[in-house]
């Protein structure tokens, strides 16, 4: 009994990817001991507070059967509009930026749903087309000016600078970014409602089988608009996240990111599918993947290793639940891995 | 007599000039098991969605608990209790087992919050209902065909279900797993819930119907008590015409074996299996689930590769890796999973028909399309496939004319050995007839047969000698001259013992 409980746990997507972070945490830290410095580990949360939030979005949307190449977009046209709107009314406040910035989110979420929805089509050619919509369209109705730090408004620099707790480090000083907070808050609300509410459940047993779903009486359109809008909104905060965490802020950034956040989703265990995900497996996949791109120096090899070890984390550990299935299937006698 | 649970009276559909109900009746009380018996086309479907308020009724009335409807809503059908367990069960397979039985409970509450025990509760008390024994935490595609079913079953009794119709449920199953079915129905019986149960085999619904309603062309020809009306009548009914099932006779006899397997052994599957088959045979294979049977076709068709053993074929010791290894030998195999393993369900019939002999129609390095089509129109006549369905999707067409097509594709390349893995599942009775006519004519042709199948009465009619096979083993040969069916029965049943 106890035996399986444990071979279950092993058998886990998350435990394995627990597994590669910590033992990757070990070996860096073993070549460099700057690895378990205040200032790195601060660094790697503050990096990985953005794409964390653009993962959970893409996770839910994943779960629903589909894949969202839009978030990016909707993070940068939203945080720009809110930026640009708070400079053109002279208001800084960080509040405000938040509130413009969800909403812009998730009207575009909502456009990505409605259009999903009342097409029938392909989520992946969907949102390919909405991200160069809501780019296009930013483009040209508000511009593509660079904000720099000196005009950025006053209250997102202090959102940037913002520290929970501060460490004395050789004379300097490193704080750990407050954005982490809106972040952890947001990983327990998606968690819960994916898992203790109904419109969540609704959104597994939609990705798990269209049709089922509809022969269960569920309202389809119900929720692809919650899924699309509460992408939308995770992808208004990270706009704001963004701005505050490089105080300044590139509109013709980020977009092209929306590879490795889909990759650290699946990497987290969700399949492309549907119907399968975790908060956890996708909180690991983001992890591992920020931990590699910024420690890749601490053990003195070029950042131009980056994509090469994420190719090779995400080939390895999707490989190797794919090499079970197909090994599970065989005894089954199907020789072929239907994904 | 207690107030009928379903009634429905003289009711019509017709659908862009296809009658696909004309004037049907049909009652059902509760505790009663009704067989619902028809061709494909006949309108079986049709019915269950007019009841279940998936299609609207052009005329009539339907009677539900004593309200009557002329238009009944899918919420109106399942407020009166009435739910279908689909063939593809429309389960969510990611979700677990108690998950799926009470996830249309917990949307009909309309409850915001849900908590995994919310879940297991109600799934709990379906499962106590129906004396299941399921994992609550299992996710359901990891389960067995026959747990599908008791997962869907149970969800429909967490509906509080007062009459559950079931399309073709056995289809999918196992002789055992049918057996396991029939109990379950048998205690809904008991529980006074009504069953509808659809089925293409006259067996089952013989062994479990109170009364047995046959749809022919969207009118209902007759409706017995089960005493009332034997296999031979039934079958008369569904087809309006009387179907001859012949005997097989060997008429080609060669005895030097196209195949001989000697001591074939693959851990888990089937250990020390020898056996022979001489061109113009049909050899029978029926046992349990988990025999061994599939797994010791796929090793002789090149999929499941043998641990020990040596496979001669046509004299020669062979040793086959791939089904193209097997179909340069002359090994044809029809599988058990017809839409899964044995057509292209979205390409045209004429490229399914030919499929096997691509090569063969290439020129160069093109293949043209009027080949394909000469030789797949002659590949369908041959096997009698709708000859206006060569540009058609194969998925459109019915069961019978499937396997016609998988049948063709194989005998295109001029087998010596076919492996017809339960070549009449889920196919009607008028086809299932034909299939076995096309089984004894190739035979006869001097084509050696390897016959997998579940039913008694397939093997015992078609097949000159039956290898009964149980735990992997060959347990014994059967001479069907020289025994009769129901001994045949009993020992595959496992009532007798070898």
């Amino acid at each position: 009994m106890k035996n399986t409980t444990i071979k279950n746990l092993f058998a886990r997507q998350e435990m394995i990817l627990l597994l590669i972070l910590v033992a990757y945490s070990v070996f860096v830290g073993i070549m460099n001991p700057a690895f378990f410095r205040a200032s790195t580990i601060f660094d790697i949360l503050k990096g990985s507070a953005g794409p964390l939030l653009l993962a959970l979005g893409t996770l839910v949307v994943m779960i629903s059967g589909g894949v969202d190449v839009s978030s990016t977009a909707v993070a940068i046209v939203s945080g720009y509009v809110s930026i640009r709107t708070m400079m053109a009314l002279g208001i800084d406040n960080v509040v405000l930026a938040f509130m413009i910035s969800i909403l812009m989110g998730v009207l575009l979420g909502a456009f990505n749903g409605l259009v999903i929805h009342r097409f029938e089509l392909p989520t992946l050619i969907a949102t390919l087309g909405t991200q160069n919509i809501f780019v296009g369209a930013m483009a040209t109705f508000i511009g593509t000016t660079f904000i720099s730090s000196r005009i950025m408004p006053e209250s997102l620099v202090e959102l940037g600078r913002g520290a929970l707790v501060r460490v004395e480090v050789g004379g300097g000083e490193v704080g750990l970014t407050v954005n982490i907070i809106p972040v952890i808050v947001l990983v327990i609300v998606t968690w819960f409602i994916l898992n203790r509410t109904m419109v969540g459940r609704s959104v597994f047993a939609l990705g798990s089988d269209k049709l089922s779903a509809r022969r269960a009486g569920l309202n389809l359109f119900r929720v692809r608009m919650f899924v699309y809008m509460y992408a939308g909104g995770l992808a208004g905060v990270m706009g704001v996240v963004y701005a505050a965490n490089t105080r300044s802020f590139n509109p013709l950034s980020l977009v092209g990111d929306e590879l490795n956040v889909i990759a650290a989703v699946v990497l987290g265990g969700a399949r492309l599918t549907g119907g399968v995900g975790t908060v956890l497996g996708t909180v690991l996949g983001v992890a591992i993947i920020t931990v590699l791109q910024q420690t890749l120096v601490l053990i003195g090899l070029s950042s131009s290793w980056n994509q090469f070890f994420v190719g090779v984390i995400i080939l390895v550990s999707v490989g190797v639940t794919s090499y079970r299935t197909q090994k599970a299937n065989r005894k089954n006698l199907t020789f072929i891995t239907v994904q | 007599m207690q107030q009928p649970v379903l009634d429905v009276r003289s009711v019509s559909k017709s659908f862009t000039g296809v009658q696909a109900l004309n004037a049907v009746d049909f009652t059902v009380h509760p505790g009663e098991v009704h067989c619902l018996a028809g061709e494909n086309g006949s309108g079986k479907s049709t019915l269950i969605k007019c009841v279940t308020g998936t299609e609207t009724i052009d005329s009539g009335s339907i009677i539900l608990e004593g309200s009557e409807y002329h238009g009944v809503t899918p919420s109106i059908a399942m407020d009166h209790g009435i739910q279908v367990i689909y063939q593809d069960l429309a389960l969510f397979p990611n979700l677990s087992v108690a998950e799926n039985i009470a996830f249309i409970s917990l949307l009909n509450r309309k409850t915001t919050l849900v908590s995994p025990d919310d879940c297991s509760d109600i799934a709990k008390i379906a499962m106590e209902r129906l004396r299941a024994r399921l994992n609550l935490d299992a996710i359901v595609e990891n389960l067995s065909m026959a747990d599908k079913q008791q997962v869907a079953i149970c969800r429909a009794l967490a509906l509080n279900a007062r009459l559950i119709f079931m399309d073709e449920p056995t289809t999918a199953l196992t002789r055992h797993e049918i057996d396991n079915l029939l109990a379950t129905i048998d205690d809904l019986r008991s529980h006074g819930i009504a069953v509808v149960f659809v089925s293409h085999k006259l067996d089952e619904v013989f062994q479990i119907a109170d009364n047995i309603a046959v749809l022919r062309d969207g009118k209902k020809v007759g409706d017995f008590p089960n005493e009332e009306i034997d296999e031979k009548k039934l079958t008369f009914y569904m087809t309006g015409k009387e179907v001859a099932s012949k005997t097989f006779e060997r008429t080609h006899v060669d005895t030097q074996p196209v195949l001989q397997i000697e001591h074939l052994s693959r851990t888990d599957h089937y250990s020390d299996v020898s056996l022979h088959i001489e061109p113009g045979e049909v050899v029978g294979l029926i046992g349990p689930l988990g025999a061994g049977r599939t797994e010791l076709a796929l090793s002789i068709f090149g999929l499941n590769p043998p641990d020990e053993g040596e496979i001669h074929f046509a004299g020669k010791r062979v040793s086959i890796n791939s089904p193209d290894d097997a179909k340069r030998l002359g090994i044809g195999l029809v599988p058990e999973d017809r839409h899964g393993q044995g057509l292209f369900a979205r390409l045209p019939v004429g490229s399914n028909i030919t499929a096997s002999i691509v090569s063969r129609l290439r020129r160069g390095l093109r293949i043209k399309p009027e080949d394909i089509s000469a030789r797949g129109l002659d590949l369908m006549k041959r096997f009698r496939v709708r000859e206006n369905a060569l540009a058609e999707a194969v998925q459109n067409l019915s069961g019978g004319n499937q396997q016609r097509v998988v049948l063709g594709r194989w005998v295109a390349i001029d087998p010596k050995l076919l492996i017809l893995d339960s070549p009449t599942v889920g196919i009607d009775v008028a086809s299932k007839s034909e299939i076995h006519h096309h089984v004894q004519d190739l035979a006869q042709r001097g084509i050696a047969i390897l016959m997998i199948s579940d039913e008694v009465p397939e093997v015992y009619h078609n097949c000159n000698r039956i290898l009964f096979m149980r735990d992997g083993r060959i347990q014994a040969e059967i001479d069907p001259t020289a025994s009769s069916e129901n001994e045949l029965r009993e020992l595959v049943e496992g009532r007798t013992t070898v």
